[in-house]
């Protein structure tokens, strides 16, 4: 149900018209299926792949968001 | 029962085994579980019953190492190296946590029918380039030939005989609450390298199998720290996690680790992370554990660190009297949880 | 690893463990929902830092766990058949069946072999026209758009010996089931953030409204996991009962709009039984009837069995979140990791096997024999 990680997509390319990614995760590259996704992603983003495909792509932004807001959180916790 | 009229009936119920399964060959629970059921009740003798990485063995008033490693890996050749080096490594390694200076091998081979000779003659490349860099000898060997299906390749196994010195006898019982515990380099390189060319995992990456000679390794320790070494073991199957547990075991000692000190390579972590797998538990070929006296500890560290197979040698945990036979791991946030044995492999999961 | 290390930080999960402590001023009843989410908690001591702000109870949210026993017991008979090269996603191998689990059925000589993806056993069977390849799809509606894509690319590349023996589950009738059992104590969710990343939240807003349950949707890392955990609390603190989005950099409130159309297209609504806790009606997904071909019940006449489970397992309740999996009389004795009685001890998601595995030390845990 869970096990999705985040990888970084470095090739995109179809498969008798499926449209099929490499997928890097910090090292480790594997083939991924994009059609979930192949809309709204290229090479460079960022997807959460479970059990060969690509589900959602890493709002990248709102990553960012949520670390500083929990770093912030963090030093406020800190001085209390 | 089910009532599939035409469905297999396994006549035993689960937990019991009527066949040998491939988690007997984990380094885990069930493999303990086929040593003691089938093994031990037959062979058993004050030797074999310690159950150490070799036996010593006396011979006229000196004392002797021997060492036996069956190897069945498949692929035969995977990233960083093949069968041969493995065959090599392994027994030199298994006499080298003993305390000896691996001298003398003899090798077996069962070759199946249709392997091809280049193939073949790789893994002797390998293993000749291995034994010649370690200044050891294969004095005898044996070949037969199998049916074409009944061999996967090949198999090898090698015995090893190494001279003990005195004042030097590393022990699984030597543990003492204390010790300072050791890993000579990160985990789970080779048991990674391995999943990255099975069929219906496969993933492309640098992780190379870390399969190594540590015999200079613990020469080194041997002729600096001498018996403060207390405990060595390399963790093989079953992966550190294992070799630690079998000490906790065996020493009757508790065993604490410090998350954050373990080393594990990225592209390790990263693959684990894609299969759903604790690299605490994954196959090395070229890493020790090592229980030393407190005092020794960091001077182990630098000795380890001097050679090439030992980067990346750190301290990870110490010994204490608490939980005996027990490996406690303590998390980033300040819990604690037990790393256990397995039971069997490990198993790829999707949750 | 980018936008997964980060969330292990383990000074910042201190940070989100005190400000947890002081958010909370009695002690609340938390169901997560997903089994990723299980090991998360256990692994990393969380219900324990947090033992007196929150009680973890743990949902059924492994679908290994909850596959029923009648289709292990199929995929058991199938695996047997020499005709037959069987595939699964590796944690089914040491499910226990009535009798059997298909590690044991492969040391008989079966050719049951462990795959990644639903695509690496297409590709199985396209390499092996003389073998009748099975896949055995379970999984939560996060898996079911990887399934539903194998049976769909199946079709398009005219493959004929593939199939699929479906088994699976969805979430929002389970969580129905749990609020209404009348010895419900679960005061809010953690909703599995990877089934929301498929199917968004939209499920749920009536479902928080209806029972007056918090549903914080999370993710899997440790400060995900807190700060869901926080977001959570400070509702109930609160009064209020919303859906709230934690996991924001992977779940949008829509979904996967791709992935829902293509389930929709292969898969249909079914009743489904969940082991230990039995049939919860509409709670499943089983392949459309244009699809039979591809249904390897329909293929192999797979008819009724009836399977009875041991009678110690006790792995409904622990499902249900009725007791800790340490309650159980049986639990390190007759049911071990080495010899389960029921799923929950076997998968690594499993509460059992969680609870198992990751001993505390200061509860006395005893070391498995």
């Amino acid at each position: 149900m869970c096990l999705g990680i985040p990888g970084r997509i470095v090739e995109v390319r179809r498969d008798a018209g499926l449209p099929m990614g490499v997928v890097d995760f910090g090292g480790v590259r594997r083939d991924a299926c994009l059609a979930y996704v192949a809309d709204e992603v290229d090479v460079g983003d960022y997807v959460i792949v479970h059990v060969g495909f690509a589900l959602s792509k890493v709002d990248e932004e709102e990553a960012h968001r949520t670390l500083d807001i929990l770093r912030q959180m963090g030093e406020l916790e800190e001085l209390a | 029962m089910s009532s599939l009229a035409s469905g297999p009936v396994c006549p035993v119920p689960s937990g019991q085994h009527d066949r040998v399964q491939l988690g007997h060959g984990s380094g885990g629970k069930m493999s303990a579980q086929l040593l003691r059921e089938h093994f031990l009740p037959r062979f058993g003798n004050p030797w074999l019953d310690r159950l150490g990485d070799g036996a010593v063995v006396p011979v006229e008033g000196a004392e002797i190492a021997i060492s036996t490693d069956s190897f069945v890996v498949s692929p035969l050749e995977f990233p960083g190296g093949n069968i041969g080096h493995l065959a090599v490594h392994g027994t030199l390694n298994d006499l080298a946590m003993m305390g000896a200076t691996p001298r003398w091998l003899s090798v077996g081979f069962v070759l199946e029918e249709g392997l091809p000779f280049d193939l073949l003659d790789r893994v002797l490349d390998a293993m000749a380039e291995a034994t010649a860099a370690a200044g050891v000898s294969v004095v005898t060997g044996d070949t037969k030939v199998v049916d074409r299906g009944k061999a996967d390749g090949m198999f090898v196994n090698t015995t090893g005989v190494g001279m003990l010195h005195d004042g030097f006898r590393p022990d699984p019982r030597g543990a003492r609450p204390g010790d300072a515990v050791l890993v000579s380099g990160p985990l789970g390189r080779h048991g990674m390298a391995i999943m990255a060319v099975r069929e219906g995992f496969a993933f492309e990456s640098e992780i190379v199998s870390d399969t190594a000679d540590l015999s200079p390794l613990v020469a080194s320790l041997r002729k600096e720290l001498g018996s403060r070494v207390h405990a060595l073991r390399d963790a093989t199957r079953g992966g550190a996690a294992s070799a630690l547990n079998e000490i906790a075991a065996a020493s009757g000692v508790g065993v604490e680790l410090d998350e954050a000190a373990i080393p594990v390579p990225g592209a390790v972590q990263a693959a684990c992370e894609m299969l759903g797998l604790d690299p605490l538990y994954v196959a090395n070929e070229g890493v020790l554990v090592a229980f030393v006296a407190p005092e020794a500890a960091s001077r182990a560290v630098e000795l380890l660190g001097s050679h090439p197979a030992g980067t990346g040698a750190t301290v990870v945990g110490a010994v204490v009297a608490e939980h005996p036979g027990m490996v406690v791991l303590r998390t980033g946030l300040g819990a604690s949880r037990v790393v256990d044995m397995l039971p069997g492999d490990q198993l790829p999961r999707i949750c | 690893m980018k936008y997964l290390a980060e969330y292990r930080d383990p000074k910042l999960a201190r940070a989100l463990v005190e400000r947890i402590r002081r958010t909370a001023t009695r002690r609340w009843t938390l169901m997560e929902v997903c089994g990723g989410q299980t090991h998360t908690i256990v692994k990393q001591g969380i219900n324990d830092v947090l033992s007196e702000q929150v009680e973890m109870i743990h949902g059924p949210g492994c679908p290994v766990c909850v596959t029923p026993l009648e289709q292990i017991d199929r995929a058991l008979h199938l695996a047997s058949r020499p005709d037959v090269l069987f595939t699964s996603f590796g944690d089914m191998l040491r499910v226990p069946g009535s009798d059997c689990d298909l590690l044991r059925v492969k040391a008989r000589g079966g050719d049951v072999r462990a795959v990644y993806s639903p695509l690496d056993a297409l590709e199985l069977a396209r390499r092996n026209p003389d073998k009748e390849v099975v896949f055995f799809a379970v999984g939560f509606e996060t898996t079911a758009p990887a399934n539903a894509m194998a049976v769909w690319r199946a079709r398009e590349l005219g493959v004929k010996n593939f199939s699929v023996l479906v088994s699976h589950v969805t979430v929002p009738p389970a969580m129905v089931a749990i609020l209404e059992a009348p010895d419900n104590r679960v005061q809010a969710f953690l909703a599995a953030g990877h089934v929301c990343a498929v199917m968004g939240w939209t499920e749920y807003e009536p479902l928080a409204e209806r029972y007056r349950v918090p549903i914080v949707i999370t993710g899997f890392e440790p400060m995900d996991i807190l700060e869901g955990i926080w977001m959570a609390v400070r509702q109930l603190e609160e009064g209020r009962h919303d859906v709230e989005n934690q996991y924001v950099r992977a779940v949008r409130r829509e979904g996967n709009q791709a992935a829902q159309d293509l389930m929709e297209r292969v898969f249909h609504v079914v009743d489904r039984g969940w082991r230990g806790i039995g049939v919860i009606p509409s709670s499943g997904l089983g392949l459309r009837p244009e699809f039979s071909g591809y249904d390897a019940e329909v293929r192999f006449s797979l008819g009724f069995i009836r399977a009875d489970e041991p009678a110690a397992c006790r792995a409904g309740d622990v499902l249900r979140g009725r007791i800790k999996p340490s309650e159980c009389a049986a639990f390190g004795t007759a049911c071990t990791p080495e010899s389960p009685l029921g799923a929950p001890m076997v998968s690594s998601e499993g509460a059992c096997a969680a609870y198992h595995n990751f001993a505390r030390v200061g509860r006395g845990a005893q070391r498995g024999a």
